[in-house]
């Protein structure tokens, strides 16, 4: 059942195209992540989504209305905004209870909802402060309690982390994640930060250049990306150098497609292994990091890169020639 | 030792230019108080020139329209300056670079060229000279100011939360009433005081379109100096530098100190 | 920030704009064409019905000496005030902006830029008392010198010229303050690690720097001085016969408006001149 349904939109400003005939549809109660590099026209579909732009061509349905026509104040929809956008003259509790007071909830109704809400995110001990008053997180959760205490159609989340530093990051995003659940509340976010697109979303969508090249789980998007854009941009990608290729096992036709691994998926050792694919590299740095470590190898000209348990990997006596190994259905083909 | 001598010699400088600027100013509130009507050292106090200053209905007639004057001009200046800032901060669209260089005229015009030239059209449409006109004028260079002040409020404003309002199902009115007026009201506060400041202490303007017997306080003061000191005058005046300066200070205060969180 | 993109967008800026813009064409910018077209007249229609178009004003300009000699005096003096302030107020905005730290630069700010909003006429009116004979600057003076002092200030150019400099001293110290202190004080560390001496870096970094904001203000005093008239009249008396005076006078005494509007409409030729020709660095100091 889908929630929200986008049908060949096309957004111009000016003279640029910024969403070139995007179709996408949104699953109810799924928490979907829009993934691009700037300027790949993602925010713009998020609020085009929104309202904010109305686009030149195309259909956008949120549940069973049309409303590519309609303005964003009728559109029945949660949104959070990368710098939150709290309003700096209200307190928290004002804050969260602003679209319950333009519906015309009552006040015994609406006091109830927001605290519901704050209890919702944690913050009902922070009802009467001011957003000047809060810490980074605090405010992010302000604005996702203001975000869904009217129970919108669809939670539209813009950059909804990239102002938190990286350990807070991690915590919101379970955090986040959990609320989703609670909520059921059909979410689309935007990011162009790729850990945080795998760690939240059922479904991932990758634009480039106003088009969505590629739609799916995390899963299918990472194991088999549809373009080398793809490839490069989830995750990273060992591309195979052509000499290489005769002497592999490699998925499907060779002619006109290139071939690549993920980093994860290589072992190291000091001759080649059977049964799997080999190729010969050149040692050039091992980087200890905690838990794993990543090693730099030079394959025929192409910079390599392979990330595994520290312990896991051999001993090399410093830089020298090594063996690098997959399992043949790990590798990734992708038309060239 | 070189930095600390120049570093003294430029507060000395400071201290100077300090001097310079409100010396007259004290020396004329000093005088508004002294005794001699010729302003005659030695100094004795007196509050005589206050009371037959409060007693001239010519003086006290003149302050009141002033007064008046810059009220409505502040009113007028600032509805339509803010309306205007708000429109030049919210749209792009063409020609609003020439909007904003249109702000300059009323500025760096000299308000001797502008004051004739308003004299001129004024008659010639039948507005004429008298209080209308002295409005229409001021509210023109009161203007800018106001449009000016709000604006650099509103560059502060992050549009993101209109935006928010907005999703959060506020129509165009209730977002201007909660939550843009709220964050731009230091700067329209600020903007009035200017007006009503340009407005109570423009003489060039006022001189032109003002009818004789009719006049603002500035006016007022310009005629009766040219027929001899008073002091009177001198008393009227040390008012009228005390309020004005007041009013900027708080002006000022407001528009570089007011709303921040 | 909002494109344009449907009619009633386009209906709330008109209606947000319109009453504004439309007071300043009706209260400015009519106004000063319409200078412009009188200045081409005989005489005032109201006044008399047979008037007619001519070139006479401008012709007079031309042909009695007298104006153009009263523009070049209030040229002159609008270079010399400006100069003035200029040397006056510049170091007075290097101390502010470069020596002076935290609160005390704020409130000493404050204090040099609060007399140029108040009232200009009272703030002339009070330097007449000042410098009247016998008035309150020789006594003060008599205080350092041992015998009688006789300046004789008042209604002299230079009575003319404290005043006008008093008026406008302000501008220059407010937008040179401006451009100082937009300079980044990693340049000047940076200026001093390389063995650079106070002065090197005043010519070679400060100055140029805060050029533009220095030129504005130079701007910012030379015109309204040019086209003033209330300073000479109080503070020159007999010798305050200035390009100002002259057109106030066609106003208010002689009642010749359309040669009043050409005199003026001359002034504001040089006026627009002047800001022509400094608009470039004006619109740096802008940005």
């Amino acid at each position: 059942m889908s929630l929200v349904d986008v049908q060949n939109v096309t957004k111009k400003f000016g003279h640029t195209t910024a969403l070139d005939n995007v179709s996408i549809t949104f699953d109810n109660g799924g928490f979907f992540g829009l993934l691009g590099p700037s300027g790949s026209g993602k925010t713009t579909l998020l609020r085009t989504i929104a309202g904010f732009y109305y686009p030149e061509s195309g259909s956008i349905l949120i549940g069973d209305r049309n409303v590519e026509k309609i303005p964003v104040e009728k559109r029945d929809i949660g949104m959070m905004f990368q710098s939150y956008a709290l309003f700096p003259n209200m307190s928290v509790a004002d804050n969260v209870g602003f679209g319950l007071r333009v519906r015309k909830v009552p006040a015994v109704e609406e006091k109830r909802r927001i605290n519901e809400a704050l209890e919702l995110v944690q913050l009902q001990a922070l009802a009467d402060r001011r957003p000047s008053q809060l810490s980074g997180g605090q405010r992010q959760r302000v604005a996702l309690a203001r975000a869904i205490v009217t129970n919108p159609k669809v939670l539209l989340l813009d950059e909804p982390l990239s102002a938190l530093d990286k350990s807070l990051r991690v915590d919101m995003q379970i955090e986040l994640k959990r609320i989703q659940r609670e909520v059921g509340i059909t979410t689309i976010f935007v990011t162009h930060d790729q850990e945080e697109a795998l760690t939240l979303s059922d479904r991932i969508g990758i634009l480039k250049a106003g088009r969505i090249i590629q739609a799916g789980t995390p899963r299918e998007v990472y194991d088999r990306p549809v373009d080398a854009f793809a490839a490069g941009f989830l995750g990273e990608a060992n591309w195979l150098p052509q000499q290489l290729l005769d002497g592999l096992t490699l998925p499907g036709e060779k002619q006109s497609h290139r071939f690549a691994v993920r980093p994860e998926m290589l072992t190291m050792s000091d001759a080649a292994v059977d049964g799997r694919n080999s190729v010969r590299g050149k040692l050039v740095q091992r980087v200890f990091a905690g838990a794993l470590a990543t090693c730099l190898i030079e394959v025929k000209g192409e910079q390599w890169k392979l990330i595994a348990r520290d312990r896991d990997l051999p001993d090399f006596a410093g830089e020298g020639d090594v063996w690098l190994n997959w399992a043949p259905e790990d590798t990734i083909r992708v038309p060239a | 030792m070189k930095t600390s001598l120049l570093a003294h010699a430029g507060r000395v400088w400071l201290a100077l230019i300090l001097f310079f600027l409100y010396a007259p100013i004290l020396v004329m509130a000093a005088m508004s108080l002294n005794a001699s009507p010729f302003y005659q050292l030695p100094f004795k106090f007196t509050t005589e020139w206050y009371e037959e200053m409060a007693g001239n209905e010519q003086i006290i007639a003149a302050a009141i329209r002033s007064v008046l004057i810059a009220c409505v001009t502040t009113v007028i200046a600032t509805a339509l300056g803010t309306c205007a800032s708000v429109a030049l901060f919210r749209y792009d669209f063409k020609g609003k670079r020439l909007l904003q260089v249109l702000l300059f005229p009323p500025i760096a015009i000299p308000w001797l060229i502008t004051g004739t030239a308003m004299l001129i059209f004024f008659f010639f449409i039948g507005i004429g000279r008298g209080t209308p006109a002295v409005i229409v004028g001021h509210v023109a260079l009161a203007l800018p100011y106001v449009i000016v002040t709000v604006t650099a409020r509103l560059s502060s404003f992050d549009i993101a939360l209109e935006e928010a309002a907005r999703s959060l199902g506020a129509d165009s009115w209730t977002v201007l009433r909660r939550v843009t007026l709220p964050w731009i009201s230091p700067g329209i506060v600020a903007g009035g005081l200017f007006a009503f400041a340009v407005s109570f202490d423009q003489f060039v303007v006022s001189y032109f379109l003002s009818e004789p017997g009719d006049s603002t306080l500035p006016v007022m003061i310009y005629t009766a100096i040219r027929k001899g000191f008073t002091p009177e005058i001198n008393a009227i005046s040390t008012i009228i530098i005390t309020l004005s300066m007041g009013i900027m200070f708080l002006a000022t205060r407001k528009a570089k100190f007011g709303g921040e969180h | 920030m909002a494109e344009l993109t449907n009619a009633s967008d386009r209906r709330r800026l008109v209606a947000l704009l319109s009453p504004a813009y439309l007071w300043l064409l009706v209260a400015v910018f009519l106004p000063l064409s319409a200078m412009l077209f009188f200045s081409f007249l005989t005489d005032l229609p109201q006044d008399t019905p047979d008037w007619g178009f001519t070139l006479g004003n401008y012709a007079r300009f031309l042909s009695n000496p007298t104006y153009g000699t009263l523009l070049w005096k209030s040229v002159t003096l609008g270079l010399t005030v400006t100069l003035a302030c200029i040397l006056i107020g510049y170091p007075c905005a290097l101390v502010l902006a470069r020596t002076i730290k935290g609160r005390a630069r704020e409130t000493l700010f404050l204090l040099v830029i609060l007399p140029f909003w108040s009232n200009s006429l009272v703030r002339i009116f009070s330097w007449a008392i000042v410098l009247r004979g016998n008035g309150v600057l020789e006594r003060f003076l008599e205080l350092f010198v041992p015998f009688d002092l006789r300046l004789n200030l008042m209604f002299t150019t230079t009575a003319v010229v404290i005043g006008l400099v008093h008026s406008y001293l302000p501008y220059v110290i407010l937008t040179s303050y401006l451009a100082l202190q937009a300079i980044d004080d990693d340049i000047i560390e940076a200026a001093r690690s390389m063995g650079a001496s106070r002065l090197t870096i005043l010519r070679r970094l400060l100055l140029p720097l805060s050029m533009p904001g220095l030129m504005a203000g130079a701007v910012l005093v030379f015109v309204p001085v040019v086209g003033s008239f209330m300073e000479p009249r109080i503070l020159g008396g007999r010798v305050g016969t200035y390009y100002g005076t002259v057109i106030e006078d066609q106003f208010v005494a002689v009642y010749n408006w359309p040669l009043g509007a050409a005199l003026s409409f001359i002034l504001l030729a040089v006026v627009l001149l002047i800001l022509a020709l400094a608009s470039p660095i004006l619109r740096k100091a802008n940005t």
